[in-house]
This record gives structure tokens, sequence and C-alpha cells, in this order.
């Protein structure tokens, strides 16, 4: 009885650690920094082509919400490397850019906002399969985009937003 | 009176803010090892020890593959606001160069002074150097690419930036897809370690080397005492305490010394200086040793020095003449 009552408890107490709470649930999926990229190969010059996930209540919002963070890898995070592609490092290199230019980000990465100028290409017809994921709370949806890296970055220097190669030169 | 200084004050503000450090320049040079193993090579004997050195002459005017991809690379860097020196026109100027000064002459009959060391700088430089190695291998019916770029600061030595690996391998796509491939896929791997390379310059100061060496005829050499700044000290220690004074942060390293020269190394110096109108102006290693050589000159030392510029990031002073 006793050893029932252990194992109960036990497993009660690792279901408690796993477990999320709606809370935390809505604070990941509002997440600024909840960015899941792969990287799909080499683009053509000047693009980036990857995969990218978004969570979101709905279907549609989450592929709304995967390509936001597409572009917000991009710019604040860097792409990771992989299928022969090497590493792309952020465009915002200064720590904390999302929040000292909080104003401009908000605009930009507004629903219909000028982040989607440089989303070129994505598969967001409907996702199936491993790509539309019913995860408790919503879903996790994957599209592969291709993102005109380097227009966002000269948008971004002409911004005064990232600092340019040649800045101080 | 208030209206004037805020006005002086805004101007002098402006000027500052609109100083520009030296931009350095940079040129794609194929490695060594890139240019040996094509075939680009020539062999010399020195000193009875057969030597062997890369023929760029040779390489660009045989090597398409890499023509495509220091083309592609200084296209991408022209977008990021460097234009590259070109290796194969650098190549063709000093050739045309050497014709013109020993064609020239003036009116009178002079001809162009050129000093056995004049003739030694006539060589292909650039203050960075993106040193370029690749190669295609075969595996089974599958070609792939290995890259290999390195950022060289020229005059440290140091490697700034760098981007290497190797990519997807492909049965259909020909090596110059390939290579074409490679290049969009690293080089903004390297421009951002190019840029961190900027970001510590414009924080820390510009990294030089400097050197202290003495002609014979100087009056004295780097072990002789002086009374500087109501103390006594070597020559040597007295460079070290201006050096501290004027570096950025006093970051500099005396890496050797003797009583005949004194070499310093990761010395920080300031980007910018004030000029006599007040205005900010950049400097380089030269600038920077044209003011110690300013001190020297004053007494207690009142010693004539030369000073030997090395590109942007090497001066040499030489005590004891011009």
């Amino acid at each position: 009885m006793r050893h029932i009552f252990l194992i109960l408890t036990s497993l009660a107490l690792i279901a408690g650690a796993n477990a999320q709470s709606r809370k935390e649930r809505k604070i990941l999926f509002g997440s600024t920094y909840n960015y899941e990229v792969a990287v799909l190969g080499v683009g053509q010059d000047g693009t980036k082509v990857f995969k990218v996930w978004g969570y979101a209540k709905k279907v549609d919002d989450a592929i709304v919400q995967a390509k936001k963070n597409a572009v917000a890898a991009c710019i604040f995070r860097g792409i990771p490397g992989g299928n022969g592609a090497a590493p792309t490092p952020a465009i915002c290199r200064e720590a904390n850019a999302e929040e000292t230019h909080a104003d401009y980000f908000d605009s930009f990465f507004a629903t219909g906002g000028k982040y989607l100028k440089y989303v070129n290409l994505t598969t967001d017809a409907v996702p199936s399969g491993q790509d539309r994921l019913k995860v408790k709370g919503g879903y996790k949806v994957g599209i592969a985009v291709q993102i005109l890296y380097n227009d966002l970055r000269s948008d971004l220097e002409a911004d005064g937003i990232a600092r340019r190669l040649d800045a101080g030169f | 009176m208030k209206k004037i200084f805020l006005f002086l004050a805004t101007i002098s503000l402006s000027l500052a803010a609109l100083a520009q450090a030296k931009k350095p320049t940079i040129m794609v040079v194929p490695s060594d090892v890139y240019c040996i193993s094509n075939g680009f090579s020539q062999q010399f004997i020195a000193n009875g020890v057969e030597q062997t050195l890369p023929d760029y002459k040779k390489m660009v005017q045989n090597d398409r593959n890499m023509r495509l991809a220091i083309t592609k690379l200084a296209a991408i860097m022209a977008d990021r606001g460097f234009p590259l020196k070109d290796l194969e026109q650098e190549l063709k100027n000093l050739a045309q160069e050497e014709a013109e000064v020993a064609a020239m002459q003036g009116k009178e009959g002079g001809e162009i002074v050129e000093s056995p060391i004049d003739k030694l700088k006539r060589t292909a430089k650039a203050d960075i150097i993106m040193d370029l190695d690749f190669n295609v291998q075969k595996r089974g019916p599958q070609s792939y690419v290995n890259f290999n770029l390195r950022g060289l600061d020229a005059y440290t030595a140091k490697q700034i930036a760098g981007a290497a690996g190797s990519g997807q391998p492909s049965t259909a796509a020909a090596p110059e897809l390939l290579l074409e491939e490679a290049v969009i896929s690293y080089i903004d791997e390297f421009n951002g370690r190019l840029q961190s390379f900027f970001e510590d310059m414009f924080k820390n100061g510009r990294e030089v080397k400097l050197q202290l060496k003495r002609f014979n005829s100087a009056a004295f050499d780097f072990e002789e005492e002086f009374d500087y700044d109501g103390d006594t000290k070597e020559f040597g220690d007295i460079v070290d305490a201006w050096l501290e004074k004027n570096c950025v942060q006093g970051r500099f390293s005396r890496v050797d010394g003797s009583s005949n020269m004194l070499k310093y190394e990761q010395v920080r110096i300031p980007l910018f200086k004030e000029s006599s109108s007040g205005r900010q102006t950049a400097i380089d290693a030269r600038g920077f040793a044209n003011d110690l050589r300013a001190v020297l000159r004053k007494p207690p030392f009142g010693i004539d020095c030369k000073v030997y510029q090395r590109g942007l990031g090497e001066a040499w002073i030489v005590v004891g003449e011009k």
C-alpha cells in the first residue's frame, strides 16, 4: 500500500512539473523570442530560405505569426546554418534593439505592416501533416519562407535602426 | 554673448560628429595554398634554398573560377559600402607605373628620383586582405565546394574575420554554380565578424604597430637616461609613459626592446585628434607617430627623427636624422 502511495505521489509531482498552466501557454504564444527556425538551403543572392514556425489559437493566425517570426529572426537573432548554408548574423547587433526602437518595431510588425514587404515567398496554403500540429491551446504551424534579407538590412540601415558596415568611415 | 557661445558650441559639436575615420582598403587575394596547388606559382633560389611563391599575374590571366569568386565578392562588398581594390587592375597599374616612372623626364631632362625603398614599396597592398581559398571536391557522382575566406589585418597580421565550411553536395550543379553559392552563403557571416572588428575599433581605438629604431648617427641610444617630467628615466621608459598617456585607455604592449630598438604591438590609437584649427581629423599610425616625433624634437631630447609609414597600421620612428 505504501509503495502504491509513493508511486502515485511521484507521478503526480512529475505531471505537475511538466504541465503548462494556461497563463504560461499564453506567455509562450505571445513571446517575441519564441522563433523556431530550420534552414532549408542557400537562397538566391540577397535572400534567405528557411522554415519557421508560429503558434496561435487558429491556423491562420499561426501563419501570420510565423511570417512575423521569420522577419524577426533575421533582425534580432540571426539564422542558424544548415543544409549547406552558413549561419547568418542578426541585422540588429546591439543588445535589446527591440526595446531601444520599440516604437519603430511596433508599427513595423503590426499585422499587415511593413514586415510583409520582405516575405517574398511562402508555402502559406493551409499547411498539413507535421507542419500543422494541434497543440494544447491552439496550433503550431510551420511554413517555408524566402526572406529578402539584403533589402531588409538596407531599409533598416537607411532608417537608422541597424548600423551600416561602413558607418563611421 | 550667450548666443554666440551656443552657436560656436553647436558648430564644434557638428564638426566632431562629421569626422570620419580613415577607411581601410580591402582586397581579395587568393591564398598561397590555392595558387601553389593550382600551378600558379614561381620558384626562386634564395641563399641556396628553393622557395615557391604565388604567381598572381599568372592566376588572374588563367583562372576563371577565381575571377568569378572575386567579382561576386566585390559586388557584395561594394553594396556594403566597401568597394574592393581589384588585384588584377592593381597588378596592371603597378606595371604601368613602373614604365611611366622609368620614361618620365622634366623639360630640363631631370628624372624621377626613386630610392630602393620606394621601389620595394611599389607592390599591391591593402589594409585588409580577404584571403580566399576554395576547391571543388568529389564524393561519388556528387560535387561540393570547400570554401575558406579569411580577413587579415595586413599590419597586425591578425585574423579579424573568417568564414569556412563545405557546401551542399550536388550531382547536377556545375562547379561555378557551387562556388557562387558558397560565396553567397558565407559572406554574411564574414561581414558580421568584420563589423565586430570595426565596432571594436571605434570603441577601443585602431590597433597598430609602432617601432623605434636609431640611425648610427643618433647622439644617444635607447638606454640613455633623461630628466623628464620631474623624474630621471631611461629613454624607453619615457616612450612607454608617453604611450600610456596617449593610447586609448593606455593600451599598448612593448614586445621587445634593446639599446637600439623598441617594438610596440597592440597599440590602440585614437581614430581622431583635434587639429590646430580645432577640427576633429582622422589619424592613422603615421599621424600618431608624428605626435611622438614632435615630443622627441623638443628638450631634453632635441633630436631629429624620420617617420616611416607602412600603411594605415604601422609606423617606424627612426631616431637620429630625417
